[in-house]
């Protein structure tokens, strides 16, 4: 098990290494450099700029350069926001961005849990279709038709949640509408998964033994069913996980949330090479990081799973 | 297609298979899910309406796309005529004017004879400073004036916009019947540049389902080809190619296929083919391990050892008798995956970083939608709700087929 979790943490470094590298090359290779605007730069300036961002260097250089740099946890600066530098623009939206994602998940999880474990115990009552249709629902509506939607009912029609910002602007309301659009898809999910398998368990021997040996029904669910039935939900966790994370750049796009999303998203567009290039490794941690910790979780949670 | 294979495939070992085949079987189960039959039928609706939306559009039952009626930007939804639309919307407009010209009127006067109190001034004397709001006051009392001889000099915006609205619904009303955009019926209501919504729909899911058609065909057709040879061969290349698999479930894909979009530029991106290429090159991994893990299962059954005594070759045996054996996964994941290629391709389109105009898909009809959803709710509406019932119709299908294919996984999600 040590062994297995110290090969684990370091398989972390190649995939990176390969990320960082593969965005790095993608990047310098596009035509067309981040100063190449609808109003022509002349000469001289263009040198300079070049200069100062090193970018004059051949390409290998930069790399190399670069690479250090991210040791270092050094982004450099940010080639349009003039007056940040990249490391500032991160630290100041990551918080947000991660508060929002995991309030998100924990919505997503406890939630689709709760309601998957009420559909698998009614099941063909209308408790259940209703659960089953809004888990289909949630599943084929996508984040930006939601997101925009709810705003409109809830922000614009009804006045009552506001719609868009974040808590220093709103106070905690303003969480509402962005976490409910952006877990709604996975709660919809984990709630389909977890009725599925505690139907999946409520029909295997361990439970028809517990029931006979005359346990009460919620000690049976409780201890019995949720133990075995859960783990397909620890599995999910790693996908939902890094579907929340790249799906609040959309969310946070709709509902103008300042976190990192809306900078990456500003900085594909505007090819802000250093901020795009801290935007993919940050995100890239993150996912990475996050599958490890599921798949480790899972470990602990099956025993049957043997590493090696 | 298929079918054919499977028949042609299990005659050669002489064994007597009845008509009843997996496929048979399977429409048979297929055929008692209500749910997954109506999906069926709706994206078949869809997929019909998408191949002949240039034939519907050349005979004018849909109107054209990208004809823009700047006079009838932005109607609801309706079964009635343009004009009659047009004209409502401008006089509510102007009701909505008048009263706005009246309530500065009402604080017009409130100041005056505020002022007439402190000053003890007269009336007449009062009026003379602003000749611009006293005379819309006047105007504003009385509604009489059609604008001749007194939109030259007033300054009020509100005034000026009421007299102009007012002139325009004049000239609506003549050429009701002569002009002909005011006889086209939007059903679907117009954009903000009064073009068609239920043509633009049609023609977005035109391409959104091409891309996600072609976007599935190239991943399940790659991943095909990388499962089927890794796990038939097996050995240091199958170590090597899942090896490789891994590090690419290791990335985080999506970021990567903005990062392509973003680079290509604008030009290139106008070219959804470079959009879909970007999408498949990621998503081919799933069926690459799946398609492996069903080989592996199969490849030591007693229908290939057959097969390899009977001198087979093994670009023969995996084509002719591993691949149809695992055509049932393939077209579930393919079904599921396609949803998932449309919703990808229109997150991208909504970022900005997908389709370009003029062309434009479900994503971009959403994202413009949302700019304009505080007044014209339907722009948002339409398009979102088109783009939904499809999904949620593929994904039922999609668990339908699994079901139908493949029932020993039967109420696994």
């Amino acid at each position: 098990m040590p062994r297995y979790f110290i090969r684990r943490v370091l398989s972390i470094i190649p995939t990176l290494f390969i990320v960082i590298t593969l965005s790095f090359f993608l990047i310098r290779l596009a035509p067309g450099g981040p100063f190449a605007r609808e109003r022509e730069v002349p000469e001289a300036i263009l040198q300079n700029l070049m200069k100062r961002y090193h970018m004059d260097e051949p390409l290998i250089k930069q790399y190399l350069r670069y690479m250090g740099d991210i040791i270092r946890w050094d982004f450099g600066p940010s080639y349009r926001y003039r007056d940040l530098t990249v490391n500032e623009i991160i630290d100041e939206g990551l918080p947000i961005s991660m508060s929002l994602g995991v309030i998100s998940l924990v919505l997503a999880t406890v939630g689709g849990i709760a309601v998957g474990i009420i559909s698998a115990l009614k099941q063909n009552r209308w408790q259940d279709y209703v659960v089953t249709s809004i888990a289909v629902i949630g599943i084929s509506v996508p984040l930006f038709v939601m997101g925009p939607v709810l705003q409109l009912v809830f922000g614009m029609r009804l006045k009552i949640l506001p719609i868009g910002q974040w808590i220093s602007t709103h106070g905690i309301k303003a969480v509402i509408l962005p976490a409910i659009t952006l877990s709604f898809p996975y709660f919809a999910y984990i709630a389909r998964l977890s009725r599925a398998s505690i139907l999946e368990v409520l029909r295997s021997d361990y439970i028809r033994t517990a029931r006979a040996k005359g346990l009460k029904e919620s000690v049976v669910v409780w201890k019995h069913v949720l133990k075995g039935a859960l783990l397909p939900v620890v599995t999910y966790l790693g996908p939902a996980f890094s579907g929340i994370v790249v799906g609040s750049i959309v969310v946070e796009s709709v509902f103008l949330v300042p976190g990192i999303g809306r900078p990456f998203v500003q900085s594909a567009l505007n090819r802000d090479y250093t901020l795009i290039m801290a935007e993919v490794v940050v995100y890239s941690i993150i996912l990475i990081i996050a599958n490890l910790v599921v798949d480790i979780l899972y470990g602990f949670l099956d025993p049957r799973i043997s590493y090696k | 297609m298929a079918k054919k294979q499977l028949e042609n495939a299990v005659n050669e070992f002489n064994q007597v298979m009845k008509p009843v085949s997996l496929w048979a079987d399977a429409w048979k189960r297929l055929r008692k899910n209500k749910m997954a039959l109506i999906s069926l039928v709706i994206v078949s609706i869809y997929v019909v309406i998408s191949l002949f939306a240039p034939l519907l559009t050349s005979t004018g039952i849909l109107i054209d796309y990208r004809k823009q009626v700047i006079t009838n930007a932005s109607l609801p939804p309706s079964f009635k005529p343009a004009g009659e639309l047009v004209v409502k919307k401008i006089e509510n407009r102007i009701v909505d004017l008048e009263k706005r010209v009246e309530e500065q009127q009402q604080q017009q006067s409130a100041f005056s004879s505020f002022f007439d109190f402190g000053s003890l001034d007269t009336q007449e004397e009062s009026s003379e400073p602003s000749d611009g709001y006293t005379e819309s006051q006047e105007g504003g009392f009385s509604f009489t004036y059609e604008g001749e001889g007194f939109s030259g000099n007033t300054t009020d915006p509100v005034v000026r916009e009421l007299i102009s609205q007012k002139e325009t619904l004049e000239r609506v009303k003549a050429e009701l019947d002569t002009n002909p955009d005011y006889k086209i019926v939007y059903i679907l209501g117009t954009d903000n540049l009064g073009r068609d919504m239920f043509a633009r729909i049609i023609y977005g899911g035109r391409i959104s389902i091409a891309i996600g058609i072609v976007g599935t065909l190239t991943a399940a057709l790659v991943g095909i080809l990388v499962g089927a040879i890794s796990g038939y061969v097996g050995g240091w290349l199958d170590n090597f190619l899942m090896r490789f698999v891994d590090i690419m479930y290791g990335l985080p894909y999506m970021l990567i296929v903005i990062i392509i979009m973003a680079m290509i530029g604008e030009k290139a991106r106008g070219s959804f083919v470079v959009l879909f290429v970007a999408i498949a090159l990621v998503s081919w991994l799933t069926i690459a391990r799946v398609v492996r893990g069903q080989i592996i299962s199969l490849k030591n059954s007693e229908f290939v050892e057959a097969a390899r005594s009977m001198g087979a070759s093994t670009q023969r045996i995996i084509f002719r008798h591993l691949l149809p054996n695992t055509l049932g996964v393939i077209i579930v994941f393919s079904t599921l995956m396609m949803p998932s290629f449309i919703m990808n391709e229109s997150f991208l389109s909504f970022l900005g970083l997908g389709v370009s105009a003029p062309d434009a898909s479900w994503g971009t009809l959403v994202s413009e939608g949302v700019r304009a959803m505080e007044s014209y709710a339907w722009q948002l509406l339409g398009p979102g709700i088109a783009m939904t019932i499809f999904l949620f119709c593929m994904n039922f299908l999609g668990d339908g087929l699994r079901d139908a294919l493949d029932p020993q996984s039967k109420n696994r999600t």
